[in-house]
């Protein structure tokens, strides 16, 4: 027991343990806004009006098309150069500067964005025999969308989208590429190349900090495969839990 | 330079306009303009070792001979959990400590091991210049992607028609004539989507050079937004940086627009002679 302790890859996975948490952080305050902001984006896409849809398209076709690393260097350099004349004067370069700010918030519009197609992609394959039904039984328009439409896309959409919370997941490392360290708060990769420096054990640091990488996307997939299921209860379809993960973003 | 320019157009841009083109075609913005070579190099370099690496993938997942499907298994599945800055750091610093190692093996003498501290002596040393870094960031991209690839790829050879196949083994073509006079030939019309897809995301993972000490468009654009002070002229302007890396997004997305272009073209040109529906 105690020279497994004193083994240095477990020696690593503790130093690394609080690291992680900064990702998980930034993957759960960028989710959930991201979410909301998907939904009204592909709403926005399929509306009959252009007035509505060609904004929505613009913004996801931009941000689906460039690199998340160059999002974050525009969205940190634009709050910088607005810094003198606004954040300072109204008191809140402390927030506005911070990496624990910025990330998530490039994080949520980047994920916002390829949600949005998913979520858009559903929305187009919503049985049409649903939403006639809705109609036919005399629904509201918010009535068929909450009975007809919002639990068919979701379902729909929910594989797709959980692949993409991983991809999210992943992107969390480029936070600290991009921005500078405040105050020892280090993400995962930050921290192991870090330890990299100090003594050069490549594999040691790095296979740490990808076996957390690995565990945390695992753990995701558990979780979204529980609300898939829950998803799908009514449909009598075994779901069983899908490591294997999809490639295309 | 910019005398040469014909007097109608030096009259149109003014003292400003000409002013504003010396700053954009001075010696830095020029070597800005240059430096997006390497963006493309690592982008279509890798692409091509993604394919050859998707290849081998995927051939190794189809394999009859078990421990090869499971190393094509785990080499997918391993790059698809962890993310591809990792192995983008990675596969570089791997490399050159593997290369120091063998020299230090060869030329350092025990006790010039000792006296450098446990690592390579000085006539082991290697340090890498932007070419081999750039060769390495292609091998990196090429590794990753190839998983993506791979996957696409696994997926095509199978979408290929059964009947295909056995018309070919009737003929009296052997098992890998059949593979690659048939199965993969045929394959690429159904990998085509898949592969503009990963081709995509290996277009945009190639802003990330910079983190492997090449100075390519983003290292640029930082240098040359920074505030920048001449004892001459004093401030020459303040922070930019947000106005160049504004470029550089509308750049990528152009890049983005046009592969998009490109790669329905070709989808057009390959499944000619296919049935479609509608």
């Amino acid at each position: 027991m105690d020279t497994l302790l004193n083994s240095p890859f477990i020696a690593d996975l503790v130093i690394l343990f609080k690291p992680a948490l900064y990702n998980i952080y930034f993957l759960v305050a960028a989710v959930p806004l991201g979410f909301v902001f998907a939904v009204v984006l592909a709403l926005a896409k399929n509306s009959q009006s252009k007035l509505i849809a060609l904004p929505a398209r613009t913004y996801i076709y931009a941000f689906r098309g460039s690199p998340l690393f160059i999002q974050f260097f525009m969205f940190y350099s634009i709050s910088l150069a607005l810094n003198p004349s606004v954040w300072k004067p109204l008191g809140l370069d402390w927030l506005m500067l911070s990496p624990l700010f910025i990330g998530p918030f490039v994080l949520m519009l980047n994920t916002a964005a390829y949600s949005a197609e998913i979520f858009s992609g559903a929305l187009q394959s919503v049985p049409k025999g649903e939403i006639e039904a809705a109609r036919a039984t005399g629904m509201s328009k918010k009535q068929e969308f909450r009975t007809a439409i919002w639990p068919n896309m979701l379902r729909l959409a929910w594989p797709a989208y959980s692949n993409e919370v991983v991809f999210l997941f992943h992107s969390t490392t480029l936070v600290y590429f991009t921005m500078p360290v405040i105050n020892q708060q280090q993400d995962l990769m930050n921290k192991a190349g870090e330890l990299f420096e100090k003594d050069y054990n490549l594999f040691l640091h790095f296979s740490a900090a990808a076996l957390y990488f690995l565990v945390i996307s695992i753990v995701i997939f558990y979780i979204c495969n529980l609300i898939y299921k829950r998803l799908t209860r009514h449909l009598n379809v075994d779901v069983k839990l899908k490591i294997k993960p999809n490639y295309t973003r | 330079m910019l005398e040469m320019l014909p007097t109608w157009l030096i009259d149109w841009l003014g003292p400003d306009g000409m002013a504003n083109l010396a700053y954009l075609t001075n010696g830095k913005h020029l070597a800005w303009y240059a430096s997006v070579r390497y963006t493309l190099i690592a982008a279509v370099c890798g692409a091509g070792l993604a394919v050859i690496f998707g290849l081998l993938g995927a051939g190794a997942k189809l394999s009859k001979f078990a421990p090869l499907r499971w190393l094509g298994d785990i080499y997918t599945t391993m790059v698809r959990g962890v993310p591809d800055v990792l192995f983008l750091l990675f596969f570089p610093l791997a490399f050159e400590q593997g290369i120091e190692y063998i020299m230090a093996k060869m030329y350092c003498s025990p006790d010039a091991v000792a006296a450098a501290g446990g690592v390579a002596c000085k006539e082991a040393q290697w340090f890498l210049t932007t070419t081999e870094y750039l060769v390495m960031a292609c091998f990196s991209l090429g590794i990753v992607y190839g998983a993506f690839a791979a996957n696409v790829i696994y997926g095509a050879l199978k979408a290929v028609p059964k009947g295909q196949l056995e018309a070919a083994q009737a003929f009296g073509f052997n098992e890998r004539e059949v593979f690659w006079r048939f199965q993969v030939r045929q394959m690429w019309v159904y990998a085509l989507p898949g592969l503009s897809n990963v081709w995509l995301l290996l277009l945009k993972a190639t802003s990330l050079l910079s983190l492997l000490q090449i100075t390519d468009i983003v290292a640029w654009a930082d240098r040359l937004g920074a505030p920048n002070y001449l004892p001459m002229a004093g401030l020459v302007h303040p922070d930019w940086r947000w106005k160049y890396y504004l470029v550089l997004f509308i750049f990528y997305i152009l890049l983005t627009f046009i592969s998009e272009r490109f790669f329905g073209f070709l989808q057009a040109r390959a499944s000619r002679g296919m049935a479609r529906a509608n």
